[in-house]
């Protein structure tokens, strides 16, 4: 611990040594270090004997939901190993990114967590062409030939109890609230929001603009939107459903309302990657998060899952729900963010 | 002769040494990124650069750098001035106080401000007081201001406690001379390489900082270009979108290099002086009694409104159930440490904890390194080149490194400690350098005459007076590294999750008790280390200390 805190560990001990042998020695002791790390990382879960290829899950949603869904795979699978790697969209997202540009995907098995991201990895050829069987037990709106979705986050709307609870999107936008929204740049969730508002006749993008008009601010992400209205800073906000009674069963001051036309559904989907094509543990894996087990597991870990009747968080009784056009979406992303960025600068 | 053949071996083998480390860390990285660039865009930036708002966004960056730089510099300095003086009580309690922001995360931090003094903040709810500026450019200034003092502080002290001239300045007091003349004519002079040290990196880090930005600017629509850049990740699973973004952290790097390189070829030789390696690093009393209890008391304030309300803010929001109800006891719960402290955190904790020692222990070795080699001809543009890797947002330095090294050392935590060397190293090595005159040739060369060997003359000459700089260094990548979380998040595999990666992924960076009271355990966690580090230093000093002499100073950061 001294050693290393004078900083030139080992002069003391290297007395003996020649100058030359310590000069090369630095080099020699980083390439060391990063070597012996190397190990580290690298060397666990090979020496399992008999073990099927582990295969890797690359992901987005939380990590409550991840965990319990692998380790009951892994048990009802004897000798699979799914070896996770969890990030928020962004970090996923450059994560690919550099897989792509430095020898390919190291992922098996992608569980996003909206469908434009996923569509985009379809694009690009990286994933899809291939659903399970069993994908039909999931609704038509949360799935298409080459991935389907396995959760499910509602946008709905939240208010400080101290203001009144909005019974509508357009009640936002009517001036009686300071309200705060999330940026659709960088939260998918808030893009499909963006997306199914514009495409509404009802609504369009005069929502934005009245919304801008009476003061509305965007925040960064929609956990943000879930703090500033807890904290009072604004009235009411835009944000994730299960953020939102994750807050208010803690005890924030805030209310949850699934206005009409109703929440929008934005769904994470989950796909087989080209390369992995004929992994059987991926295929398998995919399979039972979209099967009923899965799906269980999904609603028991606090998010929605897409398959009907298997439970899930709180869904208030005839609660609307939305479906925005993805394809639609994908298609006018830029025109979407930009005219929406002419409201509210970014 | 033999000794000096020996020597220039030892040069000519650390220069190679360095010069490759350079090529892994830096160069190569940069130009996979660049290659990307190129290669995905055919060479053509224009849509890249015509892209509506760059332009606000770039300006908003250089005018945050330059700001913070000019409050955060001067800041520092004065606390680092301020504690200097041996009449201000409780002084090593300041010097471990002011430099508690640098354990808290950023985004922390952010957070904990708006909850002291943003709309329905501590406050205002207590005195109705609340500062509707706070979430905008002023605010963002303001905070990243606050995070930068302590890191110029820490330069400039290390820089007073190896650099100062006690004797000169007692000298122009007994001469008569006001003490703001002396602070002018003999410290600030002999200080400038250390504040030249402290303003590149606080500048570089602001340009690169993006968690205070992201929480108090976006709310004003003040984007920065690392938000941008986080913005075209998080949509980035189209492949312009990525490229976008890597090009963005290019431009930072541009823009580093267009401050950093002319002003290490201007400025890094002049500040270079050859000066006698005496280890009268004392304290100076430089005002009249009593005057230390006004610094105390104005020392008090300064924390009190930029640290102790933010941080009991933090506390408050990790030990409370949930945002938004008051922190009264009958609201207070575990629960948050509970979700913190699991197996798998303590698994990390050791993990992150070799990490970073193994960073931070590299660090200050090859830090030491530039610091010397840059002194000759062949060295110079070291001290440049290893400060663009520190302006890359972290995500965009992770993607760089898994580009380059991704194929071999994905998913070990290697590739996460080439991360942190990568980022950090101009961390480590411009406090030596701004330290680093304390070791004249001249008197390695009477050691080495004398019949030292090499080593023995390092250790006897170069090493005593530059200890407290070699510390300093050590400590700024220890606590970096301990609480990093983006480069992690984005590089680690089974088997090399970091601490951040375990706890913050797991709950999202987006929940403040959860990651309140991680920043609660991890401070309490670096006490140990601290007291560790605190005791080392002491018996590093006490050798030097003559029995009839006045108490010797030297930094006691923690």
């Amino acid at each position: 611990m001294r050693a290393r805190t004078t900083s030139l560990p080992g002069a003391k001990r290297s007395r003996t040594r020649s100058p030359r042998f310590r000069a090369g020695g630095l080099g020699a002791l980083t390439i060391g270090v990063v070597l012996v790390l190397a190990g580290c990382g690298g060397a666990e879960g090979e020496d399992e004997v008999g073990a099927a290829e582990p295969i890797t899950l690359y992901t987005c949603s939380s990590d409550e939901t991840v965990q319990p869904i692998i380790a009951e795979f892994e048990e009802a699978n004897p000798g699979a190993r799914v070896e996770l790697f969890r990030a928020p969209t962004g970090e996923l997202n450059a994560r690919v990114a550099s897989d792509i540009r430095s020898g390919g995907l190291r992922a098996d098995v992608i569980w996003g967590c909206d469908p434009l991201t996923m569509q985009s990895f379809v694009d690009q050829d990286l994933v899809g062409g291939w659903v399970p069987d069993n994908a039909s037990g999931i609704p038509d709106n949360f799935r298409t030939d080459d991935y389907v979705g396995a959760h499910v986050l509602y946008m709905v709307a939240i208010h400080h109890t101290d203001a009144p609870a909005p019974e509508a999107w357009r009640d936002l936008a009517s001036g009686e609230y300071e309200v705060a929204i999330p940026d659709p740049a960088v939260a998918a969730s808030a893009l499909g929001t963006l997306g199914y508002f514009a495409q509404s006749p009802d609504l369009g993008m005069d929502l934005y603009e009245d919304l801008r008009s009476n003061g509305a601010v965007q925040v960064s992400t929609p956990d943000e939107v879930t703090i500033g209205v807890a904290q009072g800073v604004y009235d009411a906000g835009v944000t994730i459903a299960t953020s939102a009674y994750q807050a208010k069963e803690d005890g924030s001051p805030i209310d949850v309302v699934w206005p009409e036309p109703g929440a929008v559904a934005v769904y994470g989907p989950v796909a087989l990657a080209n390369e992995s094509s004929d992994s059987q543990t991926a295929k398998d894996f995919i399979s039972f998060v979209v099967g009923e087990e899965g799906q269980t597991t999904v609603a028991e870990s606090g998010s929605y899952p897409t398959m009907r009747d298997v439970g899930g968080p709180t869904v208030p009784d005839g609660a609307p729900v939305v479906f925005p056009d993805w394809a639609a979406i994908g298609q006018d992303q830029d025109t979407l963010l930009s005219e929406y960025q002419k409201l509210f600068g970014g | 002769m033999r000794g000096d053949a020996a020597t220039t071996a030892v040069r000519r083998g650390a220069l190679v040494a360095v010069a490759t480390l350079t090529v892994v860390l830096v160069l190569f990285p940069l130009v996979r990124l660049a290659q990307t660039v190129g290669q995905e865009t055919g060479g053509d930036l224009t849509p890249l650069l015509s892209s509506p708002g760059l332009g606000t966004a770039v300006r908003n960056t250089l005018v945050l750098a330059a700001a913070v730089t000019l409050l955060a510099v001067p800041g520092g300095t004065a606390l680092a001035l301020a504690l200097r003086r041996s009449d201000v009580p409780w002084r090593s309690f300041w010097r471990v106080a002011v430099l508690l922001p640098m354990l808290v995360p950023d985004f922390v931090l952010a957070y904990s401000w708006t909850q002291a003094y943003g709309r329905a903040g501590f406050t205002e709810t207590l005195a109705g007081i609340g500062w509707d500026g706070l979430l905008g450019p002023v605010g963002v200034t303001v905070v990243v201001t606050v995070n930068a003092v302590p890191l110029a502080f820490l330069v400039v002290a290390v820089g007073l406690a190896t650099r100062a001239e006690p004797d000169l300045e007692r000298a122009a007091r007994a001469s008569g001379a006001h003490p703001a003349t002396v602070l002018r004519t003999v410290t600030l002079p002999l200080l400038r390489p250390a504040l030249a040290a402290a303003s590149v990196l606080v500048f570089v880090l602001t340009l690169a900082t993006f968690a205070i930005p992201v929480v108090m600017g976006t709310p004003a629509g003040f984007s920065t270009v690392t938000t941008r850049i986080y913005a075209n990740l998080s949509l980035g699973a189209d492949p312009f979108s990525f490229v976008e973004a890597v090009a963005l952290a290019l431009l930072l790097v541009l823009l580093a290099g267009l401050v950093v390189v002319p002003a290490d070829a201007v400025l890094g030789p002049r500040l270079r002086a050859r000066r006698v390696a005496a280890s009268d690093t004392g304290s100076l009393d430089t005002g009249g009694p009593g005057g230390g209890r006004w610094v105390a008391a104005t020392l008090a304030g300064y924390l009190l409104v930029t640290l102790v309300l933010p941080l009991v803010a933090l506390v408050a929001a990790a030990v409370t159930r949930a945002v938004g109800v008051p922190p009264v006891p009958s609201n207070w719960t575990l629960d948050n440490f509970e979700a913190v402290m699991t197996g798998r955190t303590f698994e990390a904790v050791t993990r992150s904890v070799v990490l970073a020692v193994a960073a931070a222990s590299l660090l200050t070795v090859l830090g030491g390194c530039v610091a010397v080699l840059e002194r000759r001809r062949s060295g110079r543009w070291l001290s440049s080149l290893i400060t663009l890797t520190l302006v890359l947002p972290g995500s965009t330095l992770a993607v760089a490194l898994l580009i380059s090294y991704g194929r071999w050392l994905a998913d070990t935590l290697a590739l996460i400690l080439l991360a942190y060397l990568a980022k950090l190293w101009a961390f480590a090595h411009r406090p030596i350098s701004g330290a680093l005159d304390r070791l004249p040739p001249d008197e390695m060369y009477a050691a080495r005459s004398s019949g030292a060997t090499l080593l023995t003359a390092v250790r006897t000459v170069a090493l005593r007076p530059l200890a407290p700089a070699l510390a300093g260094a050590w400590l700024i990548c220890f606590l970096t590294a301990l609480h990093e979380v983006t480069m992690s998040s984005l590089l680690y595999g089974p088997g090399s999750e970091t601490l951040a990666v375990v706890v913050l992924n797991s709950q999202e960076l987006g929940r403040i008790g959860p990651t309140a009271a991680l920043s609660v355990v991890l401070s309490l966690l670096l006490v140990v280390p601290g007291v560790l580090f605190w005791l080392v230093m002491r018996r590093l000093r006490v050798p030097d200390r003559p029995p009839e002499s006045r108490p010797v100073e030297v930094l006691d950061v923690g």
